[in-house]
């Protein structure tokens, strides 16, 4: 009976991994291998520029970095003065735009938590992280 | 021959004895800011351990919002000593979790990890905080529903637009629970307001957002 | 036939086979059923099973792509009767496991709201998802009790 279950259940373990594999190659590209954010959120530089003027970019960094260099046409909005900066985001989205937030390596959380904020509470569609971040946009200037 | 394995063998104790070790009260600290409060500090205190003095190289934190101060940047054996993680809170929410990456010359541990954990109260929770009409939409009201947070309470509530182009009705569906229906008077032009909303009884101000864009609306 | 005593005392060799077929229907399509809902979005359930903070990100995202098919194969295994052993150890491994972490993610304050049911179940209390998940461990033991005992020839 013990040898009779070790080869059943060897059998369905090596039988369930024939599904997974398959459904695991046909999401390759949708899933984050190594990392948390989903990559349907992720977008690349390219991507986001390819979007044209149908993206709208959003820095989350602080105020200082914004106010040093940001991306053309970015619009701040982070969490340090999300009640005041959020209305004057809202003022230039609209259904049709693909947001784009980005943020610098050093405060990377910060993008994703802004982009979760705006589609957890303001309940906006389209909205993307930049992979890499403003690092990655000054490599590809 | 003896006394030089001998010898040999104490200089390796000697070696490993004489070693630095700063040691970490805790490495995660939960703070549970008042509803008010601007900042959040947690005090991460350590002591050298170890016969030798540990020099800190650096300090970096997780997010520009969290400031980290060390007291002195050599401590000598035996010291203790404590770094000061300072959370701004600035209009963030629910539990942050913020970290500070600290870089030693101790061999053994050289970087720590201090995990600083913040429970922001929430007076109003506020689902959603934008409700947007497409040009040309009927202009039904759309409902955002608004909710006491844990640990408060709600008797009423005090909802102005910054606009006359939007109607705000408030109804209480439920003990602290209310809704409040929005709706935009026409939707043939761009318009938007943005609704402050006030518990009873409270100094702080709350906001949501309303708007007709110039677009049809995505659903 | 044995006759049995004034006093009747409980045999799991004497539930009658139906009985036992009912349970296997109902716990194997309880499986099949959470394997499949967990199958159609398996990104979703990698960030569940994250959310329990026990795996790394690369090894729960990988889980997340292999269970649920573990799961519907051996809920199938159990309604089929082939590979029926192989089916009913795995599923109590994986339901034993899976309350294990449920507890655990618990006791460490982490907002759990997903169950074995990924995000369907999401809006349950945490009271009402262990208590599901120790009925089917609990039905799960019962019959490997029941299989491991000579059959009841009615």
């Amino acid at each position: 009976m013990k040898s009779s279950l070790v080869r059943q259940t060897l059998i369905l373990v090596a039988l369930a991994s024939l599904p997974g594999i398959g459904q695991a190659l046909y999401f390759r590209d949708k899933v984050s291998w190594q990392s948390p954010v989903p990559a349907s959120e992720m977008v690349t530089v390219a991507q986001a520029r390819a979007w044209g003027g149908n993206a709208i970019w959003v820095d989350a960094r602080p105020d200082v970095e914004f106010e040093r260099e940001h991306i053309p046409g970015a619009v701040l909005l982070n969490e340090d003065r999300w009640n005041e900066l959020l209305p004057r985001f809202l003022a230039t989205w609209s259904p049709e735009k693909r947001v784009v937030v980005y943020c610098s390596s050093q405060s990377c959380n910060a993008s994703r938590e802004v982009a979760r904020r705006l589609r957890d509470e303001a309940q906006l569609k389209n909205v993307f992280v930049l992979q890499g971040g403003w690092e990655e946009w000054l490599k590809k200037k | 021959m003896r006394t030089r394995i001998l010898a040999f063998a104490l200089s390796i104790v000697f070696c490993a004895a004489a070693h630095a070790e700063l040691k970490w009260e805790q490495t995660t600290v939960e703070l549970h800011p008042a509803a008010n409060d601007k900042e959040a500090v947690g005090h991460f205190k350590y002591q050298n351990t170890g016969s030798k003095p540990v020099r800190f190289q650096s300090v970096h934190t997780s997010c520009g919002c969290t400031a980290a101060q060390t007291q002195k940047d050599e401590v000598p054996p035996g010291e203790k000593g404590e770094i000061t993680a300072t959370f701004k809170i600035g209009d963030r929410t629910g539990t942050q979790v913020k970290t500070v990456t600290v870089d030693t010359d101790d061999p053994v541990n050289a970087t720590t990890v201090l995990t600083l954990k913040a429970v922001i109260p929430q007076e109003l929770e506020i689902n959603p905080t934008f409700v947007f009409w497409g040009q040309g939409e009927a202009p039904k009201p759309k409902t955002i529903v608004v909710r006491a947070g844990k640990d408060f309470s709600i008797k009423q509530l005090k909802v102005t637009s910054s606009t006359p182009d939007f109607e705000t009705k408030v109804a209480e569906t439920s003990k602290g629970q209310f809704k409040i229906d929005v709706q935009p008077h026409d939707t043939s032009r761009n318009i938007a307001a943005t609704l402050t909303i006030q518990p009873e009884g409270s100094s702080k101000t709350f906001y949501a957002m309303a708007r007709v864009t110039n677009a049809p609306a995505v659903q | 036939m044995t006759s049995t005593p004034a006093t009747l005392s409980f045999q799991p060799s004497t539930i009658p086979r139906f009985v036992r077929r009912i349970a296997e229907f109902i716990v194997g399509g309880i499986f099949i059923y959470a394997g499949v809902i967990k199958a159609l979005d398996p990104i979703r359930f990698a960030s569940d099973i994250d959310n329990y903070k026990i795996l790394p990100w690369a090894i729960s995202v990988r889980l997340a792509f292999y269970l649920p098919w573990l799961e519907i194969l051996c809920g199938l295994a159990l309604i089929a009767r082939r590979l029926y052993l192989g089916g009913l150890s795995i599923l109590t491994a994986l339901a034993s496991i899976f309350i294990i972490a449920t507890i655990a993610a618990k006791i460490r304050g982490l907002d759990i709201t997903c169950g074995c049911f990924g995000h369907a179940s999401k809006n349950w209390s945490f009271s009402a998802h262990i208590a599901l998940d120790l009925s089917l461990l609990a039905a799960l033991i019962a019959l490997c009790i029941c299989e491991r005992l000579p059959r009841n020839s009615s």
